[in-house]
């Protein structure tokens, strides 16, 4: 599986969403699941699977789809 | 929790999440809760006290700020996120709470304070505001005042709480409305009517279901029966704002449970005992003399604590209820001590124990 499609799996499974879901950036708060239990649940399930540790400054500015691939960067996860 | 108010607690509930999501969703020995009663005094007499408030049972002793503190850093590093201060009834005397909040440093966890709400005016709210409360939870019996001031002992104490919990929210505090289900009314009318108020402003609910403790000694005719957890387990679903600690609050089809939170969610008296649970008066240790880890440790060698159980041990386990809480009927004072109680076929092998009591990640005390 590439780090796209883990990446999208989180959300997916996090946020009960389909890919349909990612025509659009998905940000924080646009859809009912993605609250802050929501949020930890995908910051979690994203530092589990790529198997990092993230800082507290990047899970709060993790605020959409699009800024968490700029973030996961950091972690040298390349989406 | 909103995460931008409390990134610390945030990434500790981040750890829970992962710790339960690889013990198949159950909670296992992770860490996750503290309930400490800081002092047993109460304004009320409320008929199911399971502190015996109403007895003026040990309502001068309290723990001082030396101890929250030591107390406090401890449960920080075993990687506690809620902290749960309650009484008695806290708004009794606010300074003391207010500098016991400071002794705590909330904004290390979620801490909110559970109360009758009876005090809690906009002022008082706007100070727990100020002193990085997360969250009030203030209890209802009923949607009818009557009721619910007959249940307490005093009149216009049904108000009190309405009123609470709108200057909780108005001041940008969590608000969640606490009820008590039993079996005597847990398919009633009234608990739908609460439900429904609830979630019309906007609270959260948090269900406790009625146990045999306290006041209640050895009433075991309020605990829920199937039926009973059928219906609200039903409303969870149904409602989507209600809680139980016993649910898993990740779920997101609202439908699994973490298991009973014994030892995962500490409770500790004014006397500095700790028990397993506020609602299983059943003792593990006493802070005077432990560590809250080597307490924990301690705690989850007994199978019935380590070991998960779907059931709600004192309200719905009614074998577990017979067997270890009915011999004279407990309370947090005298509670059952877990040496004196369980065999040595209660006792977990040693090579089965796992400990998640502690995570190395945490951002250490002096860093904050």
């Amino acid at each position: 599986m590439s780090n796209l499609d883990k990446y999208k799996q989180c959300f997916m499974t996090s946020f009960t969403i389909d890919e349909s879901a990612f025509e659009k950036n998905i940000e924080y708060n646009s859809i009912p699941a993605w609250d802050s239990i929501g949020h930890m649940s995908l910051v979690a399930d994203l530092e589990e699977v790529f198997e990092i540790s993230m800082d507290i400054d990047d899970i709060i500015e993790f605020s959409s789809y699009n800024k968490g691939i700029e973030i996961l960067m950091k972690y040298e996860v390349s989406i | 929790m909103s995460i931008f108010d409390n990134p610390i607690a945030a990434k500790k509930l981040i750890s829970f999440r992962k710790a339960v999501m690889k013990n198949d969703g159950l909670i296992g020995t992770k860490q996750r809760g503290i309930d400490i009663n800081l002092n047993n005094a109460c304004n009320l007499k409320c008929r199911h006290c399971f502190t015996n408030s109403p007895l003026n049972d040990h309502i001068t002793e309290r723990l001082s700020n030396d101890t929250l503190a030591r107390i406090s850093d401890e449960a920080h590093d075993q990687g506690i996120f809620e902290y749960d201060l309650q009484g008695g009834e806290l708004l009794m005397k606010p300074k003391l709470l207010f500098e016991a909040l400071e002794a705590i440093r909330p904004e290390r966890f979620y801490l909110y304070v559970t109360t009758n709400g009876y005090r809690l005016d906009r002022d008082i709210a706007k100070k727990l505001k100020a002193a990085k409360v997360s969250r009030v939870s203030v209890s209802i019996d009923s949607m009818e005042a009557e009721v619910h001031d007959d249940f307490r002992g005093r009149v216009g104490s049904w108000q009190r709480a309405i009123e609470a919990l709108e200057h909780v929210k108005a001041v940008g505090i969590e608000p969640y409305l606490n009820i008590t289900v039993g079996h005597y009314n847990a398919l009633s009318d009234d608990v739908e009517n609460m439900l429904k108020y609830s979630k019309s402003k906007g609270y959260t609910t948090l269900v406790n279901v009625a146990t045999p403790g306290g006041l209640w000694k050895n009433v075991t005719e309020v605990m829920v029966d199937e039926q009973d957890k059928e219906h609200l387990l039903k409303k969870r679903k149904e409602y989507g704002n209600v809680l139980r600690n016993l649910w898993n609050p990740f779920d997101q089809e609202s439908e699994k449970l973490l298991g009973c939170n014994t030892v995962n969610r500490l409770y500790i008296t004014p006397l500095g005992d700790v028990l397993v649970c506020p609602y299983v008066h059943i003792k593990i240790g006493n802070i005077y003399e432990n560590s809250l880890k080597e307490i924990s440790e301690e705690g989850f060698r007994y199978k019935p604590f380590h070991d998960n159980s779907q059931l709600c041990l004192a309200g719905e386990d009614r074998d577990f209820v017979k067997k270890y809480l009915t011999n004279y009927g407990t309370s947090i004072f005298k509670p059952e001590l877990a040496s004196d109680i369980f065999s040595q076929e209660d006792m977990v092998n040693p090579k089965d124990l796992i400990f998640k009591s502690h995570n190395p990640n945490f951002p250490k005390v002096s860093t904050i």
